[in-house]
């Protein structure tokens, strides 16, 4: 097998490999800026500097020709290599920073040389905390810089679109936003402008950077010349706790991070999964972060008199839901699943009331034709339609569930805000007693008789199946009033969850919302009416759909983090992709 | 050395009054190496020609002076796929100002090497990129195209041959660095002239991911002289390991600037004092930079037997490059000149290249505050620290152009950077 030699170590390969890319594989660090695993390799940044050669083989014998003192003879390259468009060769020697002074020299010098022209305003910069220039200066930069006269001057707080802002000073001029809108999304938006020392990146003259993918920008530029327009002077990185998610917005599931502060989402970052959304997500799912925090349903509320809602407590909620149910038989009750809650949730509803003599639950996916691109923005609006199908929740089309709704007396709706995506008019909820159980006050959930605030999926840790039938969850991101970072294992504990007191600016209770995970209401209630149901927690409802459907056997959560989601098997149920 | 270089007859632009139309080239034996070539194709196969021009050793005239003929061979056998010859006309470094005067003079020599290069390389397009400034010599080149268009030596099944080639003119929009090669690929695609990451070459993947060669037009226009004559004959003008005729730009403080055609391995002195009429007023020669403005400064006392060839420049510690001589009389300033030089660089570099972009900003920026009086000594050493972090450390050969002559300048010229420099306020120990 051929083999290379870094930093004196052998290594063996096989196939095509770029020495930085394989130097990373092993765990190893080349600094670099301007490579990206996902685009083409335009090596200009000239920091993954290394110095390399060949040992050289005798051609006769296949042997590596020895010198005097019995080493091998090495025939080094006349110029240090950029690691990222190195080819590996059988007999490569490659040194880099950890071994030969001159690599070392050479990522020095390139670091001296960005920062001549970089405002070094990290104090007042977004990106300062997770800052590839930064970390790197630290690492491999000079102590000081001998740069004593005048910096170049570029433009400064440049909206290149809705969403993006520029600070062209800051640029470094990898290419990485160019490359991007080439290469990934393809909409040619952005190019480099100007020459030498004066040029950063701009959209052809009175164009707007409004790719529906911009924000992808903002994370791959390694310094904070892109910012997020939204984001921008919200948070330092440090104050923030990550934590992995899926996009809710549609039905591809990207993987993201919420990052929060203070139990409030501040923004939403893709996270990588070569099988779904490799580094990318659109940037709608990004907007999604505010539904987590405003607008949310907290504590329950209930129709007194009238149409006005009032907010009650939680006995008095269990005690009007428990006497309405009492109140009617099991047909009497419609049950409406969700493709916008997670499959713990519908399969949870489902069995509840299927003991209470209800019929299986329905729902009506969430699609839009023609709304796709076939990237990784779908018709479909909601990221769990192949859960409820693998489910067998029964698939109802509007018309039919609207007839349902209409002749049923009391009706149970899961997060799906069925008012305003047009399936029922809010007047058409009226002649039924309407029980929401929701995330948002959505028209839905206004229109309610009663709504019993749930947690939404920066609270609980469930699972979404996605169109093509891969299953992924969530972790809890945000505290609710009722649960606690601390005690919680599936939450990311930050700086200040484990420093900061209540003295810090950003510790509160504030924003903690009154609601239950899905499944723990249905405790309380199943307790006052006196049914045998009792589910811990949403990884023992997925034990037993696992057990009970076959299309959900071997999943588990721990699985599924291992292999960041699992593909399950969409013929089986005879499903149709959308 | 060239001994007896005043018998010299030129060969690449002789003294014939208006060569530059098809029918006076023709009647003083124009195309006649392109009809040899392809009315005897046993004889003169594709890679016999290149055998030809490989043996004649035609060093490319771009600067670089790479073997033609063995340029050529790197161009993989012929697929499916287009195959291009670009040639470069975008001659931009300062000092040079030779093709210029093909274009004008001798055009239809230069498009009949052309020719020759397509047929040997099998290749059917030929792209001819020329200097965005040079826009009156473009249209005069395209006059000439258009004349080999009618006679019918560019087109399809030329001379009744199966050979069909087209040739193209484009030209550039004032970019130094669309001259560099692989910039120029960029450039013909419609693209940002940034120079390319090779591997892969040119000859692999060049325009639009297809196998091109690309070629100087002077170097181009040598290869009807080979065929005709041969390459022993061609071998035979000038010195040993740089032969055949060279267009030399001379300009500065010379009496008679222009460019002058001799054999390679001229004599330095000769072609300053006799061909250029010797240094302006009567002054005394102070340096002299020999190939365009990224070849070493060279002092007048490193001159002394110095000759016009790659081997004897490099002896004297210089190159060179494009032949383009740019006299200096006693007055000049080093320290303007300097500076000169590195606007230039700081004005051209395409920015793709960390060391190149803020370095060669660097450099200019530390030359003003030099130029000004405003210098220090350390900022000497900086100076040439800073050509050390640049060299050899870029995508292409801009930024190694623009750290030479600060080496090289400030080196060779210290004393006089010194003395623009303020004393040092510390002791020296």
């Amino acid at each position: 097998m051929p083999e290379v030699f870094i930093d004196n170590e052998r290594y063996e390969f096989e196939g095509d490999h770029m020495a930085l890319q394989f130097i990373l594989d092993q765990g190893m660090e080349v600094p670099f800026f301007c490579y990206h695993p996902s685009m083409s390799i335009p090596a200009n940044c000239r920091q993954c500097m290394v110095k390399a050669g060949q040992y050289i083989k005798d051609d006769e014998t296949g042997e590596y020709e020895l010198d005097e003192n019995g080493e091998r003879k090495i025939r080094w390259f006349p110029k240090m290599q950029t690691s990222c468009a190195l080819k590996l060769q059988d007999g490569m020697v490659i040194q880099t920073q950890e071994t030969s002074e001159e690599a070392e020299r050479a990522q020095k010098d390139t670091l001296e040389l960005l920062l001549i022209n970089h405002p070094l305003d990290c104090p007042i910069c977004d990106q300062a905390g997770e800052c590839p220039l930064q970390i790197q200066t630290y690492k491999y930069g000079p102590e000081g810089s001998r740069f004593e006269v005048k910096k170049v001057h570029k433009p400064k707080r440049v909206e290149l679109g809705p969403r993006v802002t520029l600070d062209a000073e800051r640029c470094i001029n990898c290419t990485r936003c160019v490359r991007f809108t080439e290469e990934i999304s393809e909409t040619n938006q952005l190019t480099i402008v100007s020459r030498g020392d004066k040029n950063y990146p701009m959209t052809a003259p009175n164009q707007e950077f409004d790719d529906p993918y911009s924000m992808n920008t903002v994370d791959i530029c390694p310094v904070g010349a892109l910012t997020s327009t939204d984001f921008r002077f919200k948070a330092r990185v440090w104050e923030m706790n990550q934590t992995p998610s899926i996009d809710i917005t549609n039905g591809k599931g990207c993987n993201i991070d919420l990052w929060t502060r203070d139990n409030q989402v501040l923004r939403i970052t893709p996270r990588q999964n070569k099988a779904v959304n490799d580094y990318w997500m659109p940037d709608e799912g990004r907007s999604a972060y505010e539904l987590f925090n405003e607008n949310r349903a907290s504590r329950p509320s209930i129709k007194l008199d009238g149409s006005n809602q009032s907010n009650t407590s939680w006995n008095n909620a269990i005690e009007t839901f428990a006497e309405t149910i009492e109140a009617h038989s099991g047909d009497d009750v419609l049950v409406i699943g969700s493709p916008h809650a997670s499959v713990e949730e519908n399969y949870a509803l489902n069995k509840f009331f299927n003991l209470l003599g209800a019929s299986n639950a329905r729902f009506t996916p969430h699609i839009i034709d023609g709304y796709g691109d076939g990237f990784l923005i779908t018709d479909d609006q909601a990221p769990n339609t192949n859960g409820c199908r693998l489910l067998n929740l029964n698939e109802t089309d509007h018309k039919d569930l609207a007839t349902a709704i209409s002749k049923a007396k009391v009706c149970i709706i899961l997060s799906d805000n069925l008012v305003g995506r047009k399936v029922v008019a809010a007047s058409d909820l009226g002649n039924t007693y309407t029980i929401s159980f929701a995330t948002n006050m959505t028209e839905t959930a206004k229109a309610s008789d009663l709504v019993i605030p749930i947690t939404c999926v920066a609270e609980h840790a469930a699972s979404y199946v996605n169109i093509d039938g891969r299953i992924q969850r969530s972790f809890p991101a945000k505290e609710t009033k009722y649960t606690n970072r601390r005690l919680n294992l599936e939450m990311s504990e930050g700086r200040l969850d484990r420093y900061g007191t209540n003295f810090d600016n950003w510790v509160s209770e504030e924003h903690k919302v009154d609601c239950l995970p899905l499944w723990d209401f249905l405790n309380k209630l199943a307790e006052r009416l006196g049914l045998d149901y009792h589910v811990n927690h949403s990884r023992t409802i997925l034990a037993e759909i696992s057990s009970a459907i076959p299309s959900f056997e071997n999943v588990t959560f721990e699985k599924m983090d291992e292999q960041q989601g699992i593909q399950l098997n969409l013929d089986n149920q005879k499903i149709k992709q959308k | 050395m060239v001994e007896d270089w005043k018998s010299y007859e030129p060969l690449l632009i002789p003294d014939i009054p208006n060569l530059h139309k098809i029918d006076v080239y023709e009647d003083n034996g124009g195309y006649e190496a392109f009809r040899t070539v392809l009315g005897d194709q046993d004889k003169w196969s594709r890679k016999n020609v290149t055998e030809e021009v490989k043996a004649a050793n035609i060093r490319g005239r771009g600067g670089a002076g790479f073997n033609c003929g063995l340029k050529w061979s790197f161009m993989p056998e012929p697929d499916d796929r287009p195959r291009y010859l670009a040639c470069n006309g975008d001659e931009s470094e300062p000092g040079t100002f030779k093709d210029r005067n093909i274009f004008e003079f001798n055009p239809h020599l230069f498009i009949e090497g052309a020719l020759i290069a397509a047929y040997a390389m099998s290749i059917d397009t030929i792209y001819v990129y020329v200097r965005g400034e040079y826009i009156d010599w473009v249209n005069k080149f395209e006059e000439a195209v258009e004349e080999a268009y009618e006679k019918g030596y560019i087109g399809n099944n030329i001379l009744d041959s199966d050979f069909s080639v087209d040739l193209h003119t484009t030209y550039g929009a004032g970019a130094y660095i669309c001259g560099e090669e692989t910039g120029m690929l960029e450039s013909l695609e419609g693209k940002r002239g940034y120079p390319r990451v090779k591997p892969p070459f040119p000859a692999q993947k060049g325009l639009w991911g297809n196998p091109t060669t690309i070629n100087n037009i002077e170097t181009l226009a040598n290869v009807p002289l080979v065929i005709n004559n041969g390459a022993e004959w061609y071998q035979s003008i000038g010195v040993e390991g740089h032969t055949g005729p060279v267009l030399y730009g001379i300009s500065g403080h010379v009496n008679k600037p222009g460019v002058y055609e001799y054999p390679a391995g001229m004599p330095v002195m000769d072609l300053i004092n006799d061909v250029a009429g010797g240094i302006r007023g009567g002054k005394k020669l102070k340096a002299l930079i020999p190939g365009g403005a990224s070849t070493p400064i060279l002092r007048a006392d490193q001159l002394e037997g110095v000759s016009m060839d790659s081997n004897s420049l490099r002896e004297a510690g210089s190159m060179m490059g494009t032949a383009g001589m740019v006299v200096m009389d006693e007055d000049t300033d080093m320290v303007d000149l300097l500076w000169r030089i590195t606007h230039f660089f700081h004005h051209e570099s395409c920015g793709q290249c960390t060391p190149c972009r803020d370095g060669t900003g660097w450099l200019e920026k530390v030359m003003v505050k030099i130029k000004n009086g405003n210098g220090e000594i350390k900022d000497l050493d900086l100076l040439l620290d800073m050509t050390t972090m640049m060299e050899g450390r870029t995508i292409c050969a801009l930024a190694d152009a623009a750290a030479w002559p600060v080496r090289h300048t400030i080196t060779r010229f210290r004393d006089e950077f010194e003395a623009r420099c303020k004393k040092s306020v510390h002791a020296v120990a």
